[in-house]
């Protein structure tokens, strides 16, 4: 058995208490998570969770909340997607420090998956970037994680397409 | 200002050291003992949905959850000052 941290973010709808949202998930096993509820509609659940895979820990909690609680709509399965601030905040370096490791190996780290105000990373990939070129050791367990989550992410997205967009997109992946 | 102490003695450092950050919490009743509110919960504050945190009366595993409380306070100190 292994320890795994993540994250899962969740809509709730109104009409569901704080109460009644705290005592369903007691109930309902989550008693291993940190429940998130500053934001209006949200709760975010921080958990850390025993399981023998990264896949098995986030899936089991993934069922969980949804037996707790099924009317929430799962918004995101962290960590995934990360920008600059969260890089930095795990690697215990400054905002400015990061931004200058990026600008400096320009040629190796990796692109963003989006770029605008705020640019965003799959933390899989910044992970082996900073193993790879920083010689850096990373907690395995996170690394794991993170690899399972983007492929959760990816694979819901996926779940969106209809048959045609899912066929398009296999040949687009195949074609590199 | 004297308040309950958590039953759990992790957990009680860990609400200590944010109430020294400034954190407020009130009481609950049922499984949340009771809740941590951020001092920054305002649009500066780039905490998002853990400006508010639930605290177990029993956590599963006490010692980790006192971390995450702790990760969680030290996170908004650190945005609180980038702002």
């Amino acid at each position: 058995m292994q320890e795994y941290e993540f994250e899962l973010k969740y809509a709730v709808p109104a009409g569901l208490t704080l109460e009644m949202i705290e005592h369903r998930l007691f109930e309902g096993g989550c008693d291993d998570a940190l429940p998130g509820v500053g934001q209006k509609g949200r709760l975010a659940l921080a958990f850390h969770r025993n399981a023998s895979s990264a896949q098995r820990a986030v899936n089991s909690a993934l069922r969980d909340v949804g037996h707790a609680l099924p009317e929430l709509r799962l918004v995101e399965v962290g960590p995934d997607w990360v920008g600059v601030s969260e890089v930095a905040g795990l690697f215990e370096f400054s905002r400015q420090y990061m931004l200058k490791l990026i600008n400096q190996n320009q040629e190796t780290f990796p692109l963003p998956l989006h770029e605008g105000k705020a640019a965003l990373w799959h933390l899989a990939e910044v992970l082996a970037w900073f193993v790879e070129y920083q010689g850096r050791t990373v907690d395995a367990s996170l690394c794991d994680v993170a690899a399972f989550t983007r492929v959760f992410n990816i694979a819901r997205e996926f779940r969106g397409l209809n048959d045609a967009q899912r066929r398009q997109a296999v040949r687009l992946a195949e074609a590199g | 200002m004297s308040r309950d102490r958590h039953s759990k003695k992790e957990v009680e450092a860990a609400l200590a050291y944010a109430e020294s950050m400034g954190w407020r919490i009130e009481k609950a009743t049922g499984h949340a003992w009771g809740r941590l509110y951020c001092p920054f919960n305002n649009r500066q504050c780039r905490c998002g949905e853990f400006c508010v945190i639930s605290i177990w009366s029993t956590p599963k595993n006490p010692g980790n959850f006192a971390r995450q409380i702790r990760r969680v306070v030290d996170n908004c100190r650190g945005e609180a000052e980038v702002n």
